[in-house]
Formats: C-alpha cells, sequence, structure tokens
C-alpha cells in the first residue's frame, strides 16, 4: 500500500494541475485579503480575527476541494485506460481503490494545511490584530475557526470518499462529477423536501437524515462552537460516509470490467 | 498444475456479453518455453482471452489458471507477469521516464536502474521531456513493451504488440523476443494479425474462431503440414508409392486419401517422378505443386476468403 501511494504522490506532484489550482485558489485568498486590507484603508478597520472568522463562511469550498484533488489523483484512469496496467500487473482491486483514496485524502489534507496556513498569515501580516468593538477578538476568532476545522475536517474527508467512489463506479471525470455534486449538495435539499411533502414518521425520519450529511453537518458546526458532543457526531458522520462510501465503491469497483 | 509445464491453461473458458458469446469453452494451454503464436480474426476472442489472463475481465464459465494457480490464488501469480494489451495506456501528461518511474514505485521494483534499462531497450531514451500525449503511435508501442518487461516477467502476453511499429522496430522487437525466450526462458503468447511476423517467433499457434480453439499446432508440424510438395493425383496410389521407391530411390512422401501421392522429392525436376509413374502403368490424372504459409493454412482451417 505504501508503494502504491508513494507512486500516486509522485504522479500528483508532476501534474501542472496540482500546482496551477493551489496557485489559483492562493491567488483567490490574496484578492480576499487584500479586500479586507482595501477597507481598511478606507478606514473601514476589519481586524485579524474579523477577517479570518469568514472561514466559517466558506465550508463549502471543501466539498469543491473533495471533486478536484479526486481528479487530480484518479487522472482520468478510465479515459486513458491506465488501470489496466495495474490491474494486469496482480495488484489487487482493494488495494487499487483504498491508495486512491488515501492518496486524495493526504493531497487534500495538505491543500488545506497550505491555504489555511496562507490565508491566517497573511491576514497577520496585512490586518490589524485588533479592532473595534463588535469585532471578534484574534483569540476568539481563533477558537471559533479551529472548531469549525476539527469539525470539517471528518466530513470533508468523507466527501472525498464520496468523490473516490463516483470517480471509480463512473466512467468519465465529467459524469462523477455531476454525481458527487448531486450527493455531497443536493441529496440532503432531496431528502429534506421529500421528508416534508410525506410528512408521518418517514418523512421526519427523511428529515432528521438529511441532517446527518457532511454539508448540513458542517453548516451547523459554525453554530455550535465548542459543542464536545456534536465534534463527535461530525467525527462519526464522517466514519459513516467514509465507509459507507468505501463499501459502494469496492463492491462496484470489484465487478467493474477494465476496458 | 494440471500439467506441470503448463504457464497458462483454461479449462472450458467463456465469456458472454448480453447474446454474444466472446468466448465459447475455450480449452487452451500455453507451455513453459513457448511463444504462443494466437491466430485469428477479429471478434474470434484472442483479446477476451487475454484480458481474462491479465484480470481485467473475469469469465461467466470455466477455469483459468496461471502458473497453476486458479481461483483466488490466481492474481498474486501476475506479478510474474507482463502485459500489453490493446493499445498501451499511460498518463498523458507524464513523459516516458515518469511514466515508467510511477509504475516501478507502485509495484515495488528495487532500482532506479530497472526504468533505464527497460527505455534502452526500446530505445526511447533520448525522448527527454515529450509527453505521451506527443508520442507516435510506433513510440507508444515501445513505452508499453518497455513496462511489460520492467518487472523481468517469466511469462509475458502481448496483443498485437507490433501495430505502429516502423520496419527497424520489428526487427528489434522479434530480436527481444527471442533474447527473452531463449537467454531468460520467458514464456510468451502473442497474438498479430501480421502472420508473416508471427510466424517468424512463433513456436506453437493456436487458431481461434468465435470464441473456440479450432486447433493447437507447433511450428514444427505446421512447417511440415505448409512445406512444398508435388501432389499427384493417380489411379493406384500403392502402386505409385512403390515406383516413387524403386525408380525415384526416395521415401520423402505421403500416401493420402482418395488416390493422392504428396512428393516432397524431384521438386525441381518433376517430370522425373511423372516418366516414373507413366513408363510402369500408373496413370497420373494430375499433378500440381504445392505449399502454404500460416496465412493460407489459416485462411484454408476458417473456411478461406477471410482475413486474420
Amino acid at each position: 500500500m505504501l508503494n502504491y501511494i508513494r507512486a500516486e504522490t509522485y504522479k500528483v506532484l508532476r501534474r501542472p494541475y496540482t500546482y496551477i489550482t493551489l496557485a489559483v485558489m492562493l491567488v483567490l485568498e490574496g484578492i480576499f485579503a487584500a479586500g479586507f486590507a482595501f477597507h481598511n484603508s478606507h478606514s473601514f478597520a476589519t481586524p485579524f480575527g474579523g477577517a479570518i472568522i469568514s472561514i466559517v463562511e466558506m465550508g463549502i469550498i471543501g466539498f469543491c476541494m473533495c471533486l478536484l484533488t479526486g481528479d487530480m489523483v484518479f487522472a482520468g484512469q478510465y479515459k486513458n485506460s491506465t488501470l489496466k496496467n495495474e490491474v494486469s500487473f496482480g495488484l489487487s482491486r482493494t488495494r487499487i481503490y483504498l491508495g486512491k483514496l488515501i492518496a486524495q485524502t493526504l493531497l487534500s489534507l495538505v491543500y488545506l494545511a497550505v491555504m489555511m496556513a496562507f490565508f491566517i498569515g497573511l491576514c497577520a501580516v496585512c490586518l490589524p490584530m485588533e479592532g473595534p468593538a463588535g469585532f471578534y477578538s484574534s483569540g476568539d476568532a481563533l477558537i471559533i475557526v479551529g472548531y469549525f476545522l476539527a469539525a470539517g475536517i471528518p466530513l470533508w474527508i468523507g466527501g472525498q470518499a464520496a468523490m473516490c467512489m463516483c470517480l471509480f463506479l463512473v466512467n468519465g471525470e465529467m459524469t462523477s462529477s455531476f454525481l458527487y455534486v448531486g450527493i455531497v449538495f443536493v441529496l440532503d435539499t432531496v431528502l429534506s423536501v421529500t421528508g416534508l411533502l410525506v410528512q408521518g414518521g418517514l418523512g421526519n425520519l427523511l428529515v432528521k437524515i438529511s441532517g446527518y450529511l457532511p454539508r448540513p453537518m458542517l453548516d451547523t458546526a459554525k453554530t455550535v462552537v465548542g459543542d464536545p458532543v456534536y465534534l463527535g457526531q461530525a467525527w462519526l458522520v464522517g466514519a459513516f460516509w467514509v465507509a459507507a462510501c468505501t463499501a459502494i465503491g469496492l463492491y462496484g469497483f470489484h465487478r467493474k470490467e477494465i476496458k | 498444475m494440471t500439467e506441470n509445464t503448463a504457464v497458462l491453461a483454461s479449462y472450458g473458458l467463456s465469456k458472454t456479453y448480453g447474446a454474444c458469446k466472446a468466448l465459447d469453452g475455450l480449452n487452451l494451454m500455453v507451455r513453459r518455453g513457448d511463444i504462443y503464436g494466437l491466430v485469428g480474426r477479429n471478434g474470434a476472442g484472442k483479446t477476451t482471452f487475454m484480458r481474462m489472463a491479465t484480470g481485467q475481465s473475469t469469465p461467466t464459465g470455466g477455469e483459468l489458471e496461471l502458473f497453476g494457480a486458479s481461483g483466488k490464488d490466481l492474481r498474486a501469480q501476475r506479478s510474474r507477469t507482463g502485459a500489453m494489451i490493446e493499445i498501451p495506456s499511460f498518463s498523458p501528461f507524464l513523459t516516458a521516464r515518469e511514466n515508467l518511474e510511477y509504475y516501478r514505485l507502485q509495484r515495488g521494483i528495487p532500482g532506479r536502474q530497472a526504468v533505464d534499462e527497460v527505455l534502452e531497450l526500446v530505445d526511447l531514451t533520448a525522448t527527454g521531456p515529450k509527453k505521451f500525449k506527443s508520442f507516435s503511435l510506433g513510440m507508444k508501442q515501445r513505452l508499453g513493451l518497455a513496462l511489460a518487461l520492467m518487472n523481468h516477467p517469466d511469462f509475458l502476453i502481448l496483443d498485437e504488440p507490433i501495430n505502429g511499429l516502423d520496419p527497424e522496430g520489428v526487427a528489434k522487437f522479434r530480436q527481444i523476443l527471442r533474447q527473452l525466450n531463449q537467454e531468460r526462458q520467458t514464456t510468451i503468447l502473442i497474438s498479430s494479425h501480421i502472420l508473416s511476423e508471427l510466424s517468424s517467433v512463433a513456436t506453437r499457434y493456436g487458431f481461434m474462431e468465435q470464441g473456440r480453439l479450432l486447433e493447437e499446432i507447433t511450428a514444427e508440424a505446421l512447417h511440415d503440414k505448409c512445406r512444398t510438395c508435388l501432389r499427384l493425383e493417380v489411379d493406384d496410389a500403392a502402386k505409385a508409392a512403390a515406383l516413387l521407391q524403386s525408380q525415384l530411390g526416395t521415401d520423402k512422401f505421403e500416401v493420402l486419401p482418395g488416390n493422392v501421392v504428396q512428393l516432397y522429392d524431384c521438386l525441381d525436376d518433376p517430370k522425373r517422378a511423372s516418366y516414373a509413374l507413366a513408363q510402369n502403368g500408373v496413370a497420373l490424372l494430375a499433378m500440381e505443386q504445392k505449399g502454404a504459409d500460416l496465412e493460407a493454412y489459416f485462411l484454408n482451417l476458417i473456411g478461406g476468403g477471410h482475413h486474420a
């Protein structure tokens, strides 16, 4: 497995796509931070705490990044027909699947670390540490962001597992991306609306389930900062999504003809 | 292992896609040391069989053995094989060296020199920063062969490996195969539509048609069947045979049903045979010089008229 992950890392680090995507994200972050600094120069004082707290409003970007990092590692294996090189050497399909999932997750975590460090560092350099009343203090903001990230990481990894499943089950990145968007961004709405329409016990169950999908869980995380029970729930939901998506993905991949 | 020399064996192997039978109870055996030429027209099931041997596809019936292992144990044996099935496929955004390094790491092959060795073997050392997506078909084929050889396999499975190679590349490829077979005792299963090329390397042939094996034959036996001869149609084959022995002093002939004698002697002077028969009261009804190559043999086997 270690060999497989090393190989995937080798491949990803040689893709311009990896660096261009990161560069674009960092530029966008830079523009965002510059926006706060620009406001500062016009006497609209947004301190460090007020700027970095915006991270909790951008959890959805984490799920979008799962789509990109999944694609970076999977690298069009169906389109380029490269899976046959792995299968014909006798690598087990389980190893191929889990190797790609782990490589995708590691890449996502590296992206997360770099993007967070860059944005928080940039805000620390460009913005005043303390501001007028009404803004979060630096310490409070860091605690809220820290809690949000602690709850978000397992949920994003759950999203990554969903993306990996889509990539393995469906031929073509475009189709698998649509399926991923459907699962992560639309499914909770479909379930809650259906639940409201159906009503009764089943309706309540659907509404309840919709609240345990990764994206709604992350939305709620920013409102319950410091709650250890919710943090535990987030990790449980993330673990469930990883397990469920991996089981479905592996089942489908084992039955798939490599063409 | 059912037969201790078998590297790859299939027993009643079947594969259906809907109503289409791609393989229909295929029984085939590749023995250790063989260069096994798989011959068949498009859709005969050659690639389907190779895809099953490499784990890309699963059979709907029958059994497959690789190095004596079958079922769940079969997969582990695949690390002893090298394969190139259909068009070689690699990451388009990587160079030849990067692609091979990726697979070297993935397969746990020790030493970076393994990549250099195979690149040199297939003459791809000079491609430098050129990405795979810019390669010609011939270069792609050579990179595919390099990957198949990188782990020093005991068994090579090659599907149409010389497509797109230039004449120099074909000659080099032929030389590599012979070298691997003779020096490393690598067993090779190879399919090709270029039968003249196949006949220059294969030591055994399997002829496939509609998912079945029509005939399996060694290169020597095929050579014997295809060699040039005089086909004599006479009124008394037994008497003709005796005359050929006594008058021409040869025993290089075969008596076939229907009063036909195939003479492998006197090819440069057929009149000697016809005089000897005529002067001794054997009526020569027809005489023709006959010979065949692999292509003619195959076409005759499948009923003629179709290309392999």
